[in-house]
């Protein structure tokens, strides 16, 4: 694994926005950044990502019927009460799941450690199944990158195969917060590519979904039978039409048991079942004890990097502020992010289904990757 | 390969502009009265005044806002100032506000005693049919002067004649479902980001 200089393509953020990549560049700082990518081995990939990532993948829905069965794991994931019964059922009934992501630091070298699932609402989807795929297919046609280069990332055929076997109720609707360009851009890209596998998608704002006797409706006034949602499961349950979650009957993507998965309490619960596994740092709920050297703490919902505490082995201490100040929090052991050429780097692995799928690597200034961070492509070549 | 095979879109290709209609929608002239006999009281003849008021309450219970509750009606348009509407949903009735007053789409035939201008124009019979439809008018809580229409739209401050848009004013039969139960946190995080000069972008992970 390297980090290599490269010439970004020539007028390629025009290129981006004709192809609908409206956040290439984010309050004047770039978002996308071509003017390098990472190089990895067939190796490093196959082995220390892929089949880790379907590993960790496993291990972690392995969890959900523990969880289910025990009212004091639910309690440490701070499942709400009343909807415990739902989410059950969400996953009793095999309600299907299509996608995720898992963050893992990596180095090339070593195994890869699992820093956190993002299992309900994960994003730079369209960045790394499409705008990362067309990058690669320029630049071996323009001779900057050595023939034979190829990527660890089928995420866009993956998905057209998923929206092509899921038995999904027509029309299917797709929904994000209206004033967010960002989250629209990867609903946009879903629905685009669940419309080349022959689903009947339609994108409604999140603030437009009506609620009527225990149903939501479309601005037709049709019921949601159907719906992707790019908005948290945590926040959801705390809204006012919450209440309907238990008696609509609208098949939600990702599902409610999902909630379980992207919370944070995933990971102390995954090292207790696990402990010492080579891909997991060690983690616990957190006490509220003092942090010592070589931990970080984090809410078991946050986004972003928001609210995340840590101290370095040698004692710094470093906090990111956010919005997310009430939720319990976990800790986890330190694995600092690897440096590249002063960058810190973290590597975003695909599920889709229950298959590996591609990875996207973003960099940071820091040890915590937030939303300042940028998203690079990656090749492989042995 | 580890790559897909392809990676196409159909839809994302950019949106074309599209240009919103002009304001160039011409005007036009209504009567808004509280009642059949204050239409009466500015010399319009009483079988119209009494006609069109019929007209305006029988699309009343169509297209009057409709509430989950009376707690919820009263506060947009105050105590005793809602009924309960024809539908029912799970747990109860739902609730709509009294009509307070009507507009008249249609010329009404003024009495020769009537102050203002003239009539611009003989009606005929074709020419008659207005481009906005006789409708109830409401009143908010916290405004009791301005007649509304039930999607909102303010017409009028008193009785009398008044001029709208007739794009503005075409009833709609009213909705059930509650819109807007989802994304308050969002607007809720937002804020909260904003204060920490950390703003959120998105609520994906």
């Amino acid at each position: 694994m390297k980090r290599v200089k490269s010439t970004p393509r020539p007028g390629w953020q025009a290129y981006a926005e004709s192809l609908g990549f409206k956040f290439h560049t984010i309050d004047g700082e770039p978002y996308w950044d071509e003017s390098a990518y990472y190089q990895f081995s067939l190796r490093q990939i196959e082995q220390d990502l892929e089949d880790v990532t379907e590993e960790l993948h496993a291990m972690a829905l392995d969890l959900v019927p523990d969880i289910l069965a025990n009212e004091q794991k639910l309690d440490q994931l701070a499942i709400p009460a009343e909807y415990r019964d739902a989410l059950a059922g969400s996953w009793q009934r095999g309600d299907p799941h299509l996608y995720g992501r898992m963050d893992l630091v990596y180095d090339g070298n070593g195994p890869a450690k699992l820093l956190e699932l993002n299992y309900d609402t994960p994003t730079s989807l369209y960045e790394t199944g499409f705008f990362q795929w067309v990058w690669l297919e320029d630049q071996l046609m323009r001779g900057e990158l050595p023939a034979g280069a190829d990527q660890f990332n089928s995420l866009q055929d993956k998905l057209e195969q998923a929206f092509a076997n899921l038995v999904l109720p027509q029309p299917f609707h797709f929904t994000s917060v209206r004033e967010s360009i960002e989250d629209k851009g990867t609903v946009d890209y879903l629905l685009d590519i669940a419309t080349q596998s022959g689903v009947d998608g339609r994108y409604l704002a999140l603030e437009d979904i009506g609620s009527l006797d225990g149903q939501y409706y479309d601005l037709q006034g049709e019921p949601i039978t159907g719906l992707f949602k790019l908005y948290p499961w945590e926040f959801m349950l705390e809204e006012a039409f919450a209440e309907q979650v238990k008696t609509s009957e609208t098949l939600w993507l990702e599902p409610l048991w999902k909630l379980l998965l992207s919370n944070k309490g995933i990971l102390p619960l995954l090292w207790q079942k696990h402990p010492g596994h080579p891909n997991l740092l060690e983690s616990h709920f957190d006490t509220g004890k003092a942090l010592e050297k070589g931990w970080l703490r984090k809410p078991l919902f946050s986004r972003e990097g928001a609210n995340i505490e840590l101290v370095t082995a040698d004692g710094k201490r470093f906090s990111e502020p956010g919005p997310y100040q009430d939720a319990p929090f976990i800790r986890q052991k330190l694995q600092p992010l690897p440096t590249f050429d002063g960058n810190y780097t973290l590597i975003g692995s695909w599920v889709v289904g229950d298959s590996a799928a591609g990875i996207g690597i973003r960099e940071d200034n820091s040890l915590i990757t937030k939303d300042s961070s940028r998203f690079l492509p990656h090749i492989i070549l042995d | 390969m580890k790559r897909s095979k392809k990676a196409a879109l159909v839809l994302m290709a950019p949106a074309a502009t599209l240009l919103l209609a002009g304001c160039g929608e011409q005007q036009q002239e209504v009567h808004v009265f509280h009642n059949a006999e204050e239409c009466a009281a500015f010399y319009h003849p009483p079988a119209e005044c009494q006609a069109e008021f019929e007209r305006a309450e029988a699309l009343h219970t169509q297209v009057a806002p409709r509430y989950q509750d009376q707690f919820e009606c009263e506060a947009d348009f105050g105590a005793g100032q809602c009924e309960v509407a024809p539908e029912r949903h799970q747990s109860g009735s739902f609730f709509m506000p009294m009509m307070m007053g009507y507009m008249a789409g249609q010329m009404l035939n003024r009495g020769n005693l009537a102050g203002g201008q003239a009539q611009p124009q003989q009606q005929s019979a074709a020419s008659n049919r207005s481009a906005v439809p006789t409708q109830p008018l409401y009143k908010s809580r916290d405004d009791r002067s301005t007649f509304r229409t039930a999607t909102n739209q303010a017409v009028a401050s008193q009785p009398g004649v008044a001029r709208v848009r007739p794009s503005a004013v075409q009833p709609q039969r009213a909705q059930l479902v509650r819109r807007g139960g989802f994304g308050q946190q969002a607007a809720v995080r937002q804020q909260a980001a904003r204060q920490q000069a950390n703003r959120q972008r998105s609520y994906g992970s």
